[in-house]
């Protein structure tokens, strides 16, 4: 008697740079509730982007039912019955919900009414507990419901097998008991779910068995009931313990804190789709000063840096840079200042892919003027370069034949030598291996010591914000909800602050 | 009265005709296809619809084969910026001059055909006719097209995919449909409306034919399609002002003492009044462009 | 069996010399290929023109021409600057010369007449780009359009006044401008059969100094072609990106016009009407130029001279009966094709995969 739903055997995927998975074997049984934990670039993503037809494998076979099968774009993993649940949403914002979940429905012709799916739809929400109109669009939902409505997709599709990754993090708490109450109900009616998350503590609770992921390779698959936290954490980071704090805390007495280079008074910036994403925020960094702002993405931080780059409108509300007011004025005149930006999407907002290392710094207005000394900008390449340990057959290379580490590191590595006044890092250390990321991290904190750069450290890994700052400020739904002294941090509490409700 | 009715009527050719090009062009933009070949092909179609009119000797057969020629142009972009990852301007252009220089060649032989059939048989003519009738039904079919359009964009699984097409291919790719062939089918169709348009353009309304003939005029469409949201409903304001200027521009001329070079100009630049209007005023909000219009789409593999 | 579209690891090597040449080839026999089916010419006789063309030596002044233009297009194009407006800046360009030459009392002095006529030229060039790009800049309306459709304008423009308040008093019956006054002229090679004149000559040398500065050894040309990559993260990294796209327009636009005053003092010597018939379409072939180049300043004159030999053997067929723009606009349309198609191999390949 078969009782396996899906298999994977010897799956292997590389990218440029990296190993995502290697020769990974797993196994999914009908009716199971199967967490896959992992550190962040464990391979957990890939391996169900994989099996969701985003990525192709190098290598491996997965098998469904037995079958062996060949899943090359979601329609077909759709097709046999696997689900992916993933933290961005991927609807459309312009559609309506009924019009995003009738595109999935590839039994149904290209003539077919929309109305026709609005009865089925009513009925499955309300199995799910919920209530929603199939005649809304996309772009009015708050997350939680968006995530919602990927479940409802899920389910309208016939999904057998519902992989959730990190879907569950930003839910929340009530939410994510009616979720898992949900998962369970799904799982006694024959389905099957992989769960990733990196809340080791729920993963125990909530699953019936573990597999545990380190750099690609699959460490062993455990009963909740047979680990303990502990060794669930042995097996996820292996012989390195993770700790607070590994820099020594210097206590610099000279360097006296008194000037405010940033000012950001109640500060009201649209998003994307004319709600706002920024409600009145209120915050000044001093010389040397380094304030993290930890929060779930999308609660505004983004659109937060943008404003005070001058790349989005401010609405109302004041950003004062060392002394000048720059709200609504161009980047230009915020950059002559001396602020070095780490963007976001780095591909999309900080590198052009296509500029060699040398074009990607002469690119600055404050590095090269009227005529171009390339000399000049060559050696500062090449100082970077070595600084950081760039991979790169020359300063000409164009960047996007480097490895995203590596293009990361050019633009980091550009953006801290720049930086004179104020320093607005998003997500320094994304993407970069630990050792550079551990350099990075202490570039920022000499900068902010010795050079007095004020630092706005936005970032989505609270053990990075809460090593790095001085003070830390939890963005929730636009909103900075605590600024919290360095000392007086409890980092469960912090965690709470950023869950959205 | 009558004379009013009349003068509404007449504009009934010029319209149809920008009209049905204009939505088409709409309609195809909304797949998320930056449709540049669009002057190009029309100028082909009509070449195509005044050919097939003289060596078929009928001119409701020639919209059909104006149709046919535009549709497998429209086809053949969609095909080429959704399989490969080519720039859509590039393309676009690429087409548009392929067009230029397809009608030219298509077109030239043509007139000495006709020229041969009128000494044998004076009374031989290409165009339908401008009678009332011909009137009333240009306009059935125009509102006809924009019901059945607006009916699919709003209310059908195929309007919801090509609008997801438009807005962001690679979710509505995991949405589930498949963004290539609804974009072949968005080509098709709304170029099927670009030749249909460029047929009438020929046949009804300005029957005659000479090398640069209907140059220049897809980018009017162009501009008609732009300056009202490619929204079914709207862009036939836009093509009623734009018929009425076309259709009246000798009265223009009469009335301003004009010299035709500059009464032909009228329409260009008022092409880009419009779309500098629709540019400058809320309206560009409201009814914006897909999201992903002209975005190449490709499915690339990279962690970052 | 699927057919899939992977990037490759290192971009395909030599490229750059093969995707042109290939698009080249393959677009010329297509051609061939549509003469052949709609107009009966037999490929023989073609390529024969195809032939006479790369010989002749009136493919020389397209060759100086196209390489002006290309130059000019590709300072554009690198920034993702569609300029597709040339025809109309050729014209403007063309406009400027004559006033100068026809109107004013400058043309009587040789040296300053010429300089006159060369930078209004620039200015009108520049002034119908700059239109374009305040359009883009702050309106953000596509340039592909309005370039496009100022072409016409600037024809109109053109037709207009050379039908009415410039109208030659010594024309014979023609629609035309008078015969510019011979001091103007440029003065032609004196080799036989030759029409290109020691000033176009110096300009094309002054263009291309100016562009190889331009965009190797200027700021603004490291922000140019970033332009063209990421036009977000020049913003970010705080430049002005809308005056520079203005910018962009504007040179080549400038660049264009000073074509058409070369055009009017160096060949034409007057302006017919109506202008779409006599002109060479050199603005629309130089897209087709900028584009085979890959953007490359070296590979210009290469390429010019190519696509000047192909116009020429269009103007051949012209006598031969054939409407002769028609032959270019066809040759650009399947050579253009072609390489767009191909263009993709040189970053990406087919792979071909089971199931």
């Amino acid at each position: 008697m078969n009782d396996i739903v899906l298999k994977v055997k010897n799956l292997t995927k590389r990218f440029p740079g990296v190993t995502a998975l290697d020769n990974v074997n797993f196994e999914l049984r009908y009716g199971e509730i199967h967490g896959l934990l992992g550190e962040n670039g464990a391979g957990k993503s890939t391996l169900v982007k994989i099996l969701y037809g985003i990525y192709t494998p190098d290598s491996g076979e997965i098998y469904i039912d037995g079958r062996k099968v060949v899943i090359t774009s979601p329609i077909d993993a759709l097709k046999h019955g696997l689900a992916l649940v993933s933290q961005n949403p991927q609807l459309i914002d312009k559609l309506t919900i009924a019009e995003n979940l009738i595109l999935g429905l590839t039994k149904l012709g290209l003539m077919t009414p929309i109305r026709r799916i609005y009865g089925k739809l009513r009925e499955l929400s309300e199995e799910l507990g919920i209530e929603i109109d199939p005649n809304v669009e996309v772009w009015k939902l708050s997350y939680t419901q968006k995530q919602l409505v990927e479940i409802l997709k899920a389910l309208l599709l016939g999904a057998k097998v519902l992989m959730i990754d990190e879907a569950t993090t930003l839910l929340p708490s009530n939410e994510k008991r009616r979720f898992y109450e949900f998962l369970r109900k799904f799982t006694l009616e024959g389905g099957s779910v992989i769960l990733i998350t990196h809340k080791i503590r729920e993963a125990l609770e909530v699953s019936d068995r573990i597999t545990v992921l380190r750099l690609g390779k699959v460490v062993g698959t455990v009963r909740p009931n047979e680990v303990s936290i502990d060794e669930v954490r042995m097996m996820m980071f292996g012989k390195r313990i993770k700790e607070i704090n590994y820099y020594v805390e210097e206590q610099i007495k000279a360097l006296v804190r008194d000037k405010v280079v940033l000012e950001v008074r109640d500060l009201w910036v649209l998003g994307d789709h004319g709600t706002y994403a920024v409600r009145g925020v209120s915050f000044n960094i001093h010389r040397g000063e380094i304030l993290g702002i930890a929060g779930v993405a999308g609660n505004g931080q983004n659109e937060l840096a943008q404003s005070i780059m001058g790349l989005r409108k401010v609405v109302k509300g004041k950003i004062i840079i060392d002394g000048h007011d720059v709200t609504n004025k161009d980047t230009v005149k915020v950059r002559e200042l001396g602020v070095g930006y780490i963007p976001d999407s780095p591909l999309k907002h900080g590198v052009a892919p296509d500029g060699s290392i040398e074009d990607n710094i002469a690119m600055l207005p404050c590095i090269a003027r009227g005529i171009v000394r390339w000399s000049y900008v060559r050696s500062l390449a090449r100082k970077l370069i070595s600084e950081y340990d760039i991979v790169a057959p020359s300063t000409k290379t164009p960047i996007k034949l480097l490895s995203g580490g590596n293009i990361m590191k050019v633009l980091v590595s550009r953006e801290l030598s720049i930086a004179r006044k104020l320093l607005i890092a998003y997500n320094p250390t994304r993407a970069l291996d630990e050792a550079t990321a551990m350099k990075v991290r202490k570039m920022i904190k000499r900068k902010a010591w010795e050079e007095g750069t004020a630092v706005l450290l936005i970032s989505e890994d609270l053990d990075e914000v809460l090593q790095l700052s001085d003070y830390v400020a939890v963005m929730n739904s636009g909103k900075i909800v605590s600024l919290i002294p360095k000392g007086r941090i409890v980092r469960e509490e912090v965690e709470k602050l950023m869950v959205v409700k | 009265m009558d004379t009013i009715i009349q003068s509404i009527l007449a504009v009934a050719p010029a319209f149809t005709a920008y009209y049905l090009t204009a939505l088409g062009h709409g309609f195809f933009e909304k797949s998320g296809v930056l449709n540049l070949a669009i002057d190009g092909v029309f100028y082909l179609s009509v070449a195509v619809a005044y050919a097939s009119a003289v060596y078929m000797g009928n001119p409701y057969m020639a919209i059909f084969t104006s149709a046919l020629t535009a549709s497998i142009f429209g086809i053949l972009l969609a095909f080429i910026v959704t399989k490969l990852p080519i720039s859509h301007g590039a393309a676009g252009l690429s087409l548009m001059f392929l067009g230029y220089g397809l009608g030219a060649l298509i077109g030239n032989p043509a007139v000495f055909r006709f020229r041969e059939i009128k000494m044998t048989n004076i009374e031989f003519n290409i165009n339908i006719p401008r009678t009332p009738l011909t009137n009333v039904t240009l306009l059935l079919v125009s509102i006809v097209a924009c019901l059945a359009l607006l009916y699919i964009l709003k209310g059908t699984k195929l309007g919801a995919a090509i609008r997801a097409s438009g807005e962001d291919p690679h979710a509505a790719s995991a949405l589930g449909i498949d963004v290539l062939k609804i974009r072949l089918l968005a080509g098709a169709i709304g170029y099927a409306l670009i030749g249909i348009g460029a047929a009438i353009f020929e046949l009804v309304w300005l029957p005659t034919w000479q090398q640069m003939h209907g140059m220049g005029h897809g980018w009017i469409a162009f501009a008609i399609s732009l300056s009202s949201g490619r929204h079914p409903v709207l862009t036939m304001l836009t093509s009623t002002a734009f018929a009425t200027l076309l259709t009246y521009q000798y009265l223009l001329q009469a009335a301003y003492n004009l010299s035709p070079e500059i009464a032909k100009m009228t329409p260009f630049i008022a092409a880009i009044a419009a779309m500098t209007i629709f540019m400058v005023t809320p309206l560009r909000r409201k009814l914006s462009p897909p999201l992903s219009l002209g975005k190449i789409f490709f499915k690339e593999e990279r962690t970052l | 069996m699927r057919v899939t579209v992977v990037r490759r690891v290192k971009p395909l090597p030599l490229g750059n010399v093969l995707i042109p040449s290939l698009s080249i080839i393959i677009g010329v026999l297509l051609a061939s290929l549509v003469l052949y089916l709609l107009m009966n010419i037999p490929p023989s006789q073609f390529f024969t023109y195809v032939g006479e063309g790369f010989v002749s030596l009136e493919t020389l002044r397209d060759f100086i021409l196209l390489t002006i233009l290309g130059t000019a297009l590709i300072i554009s194009f690198k920034g993702a600057v569609w300029n597709i407006g040339a025809e109309g800046q050729i014209a403007m360009g063309m406009l400027a010369a004559a006033y100068v030459a026809l109107f004013t009392n400058l043309s009587s002095s040789p040296v300053l007449g010429k300089i006159m006529m060369v930078v209004l030229a620039l200015i009108l060039g520049g002034a119908w780009g700059l239109i374009a790009g305040i359009l883009k800049a702050y309106l953000s309306i596509d340039e592909v359009a309005s370039t496009l459709i100022m072409n016409y304008v600037a024809y109109y423009i053109l037709n207009y006044l050379v039908r009415g308040p410039w109208k030659g008093k010594h024309t014979y019956g023609y629609i035309r401008t008078d015969l510019i006054p011979e001091s103007t002229y440029f003065s032609t090679l004196p080799i036989r059969g030759i029409t290109i004149t020691y000033e176009e000559i110096l300009l094309l040398v002054i263009t291309l100094v100016f562009a190889y500065v331009l965009l190797y050894k200027t700021a603004l040309g490291v922000r140019i072609r970033i332009l063209g990559s990421n036009p977000e993260a020049l913003k970010a990294a705080g430049v002005n990106v809308k005056l520079l796209t203005i910018t962009l327009l504007t040179i080549s636009g400038a660049i264009s016009g000073m074509v058409g005053a070369a055009q009017l003092a160096g060949y034409l010597h007057r302006i017919s009407y109506p202008i779409e018939t006599h002109t060479p379409y050199l603005g629309y072939t130089a897209i087709l130029v900028a584009w085979l180049s890959m953007l490359d300043l070296r590979a210009v004159p290469i390429i010019a001279f190519i696509i000047g030999s192909l116009n020429q053997a269009g103007r051949l067929l012209q006598i031969a009966g054939v409407g002769g723009i028609a032959v270019t606009y066809l040759f650009i349309g399947t050579i253009l094709v072609t390489f767009t198609v191909l263009r993709v191999f040189s970053e990406y390949r087919i792979k071909l995969m089971r199931g």
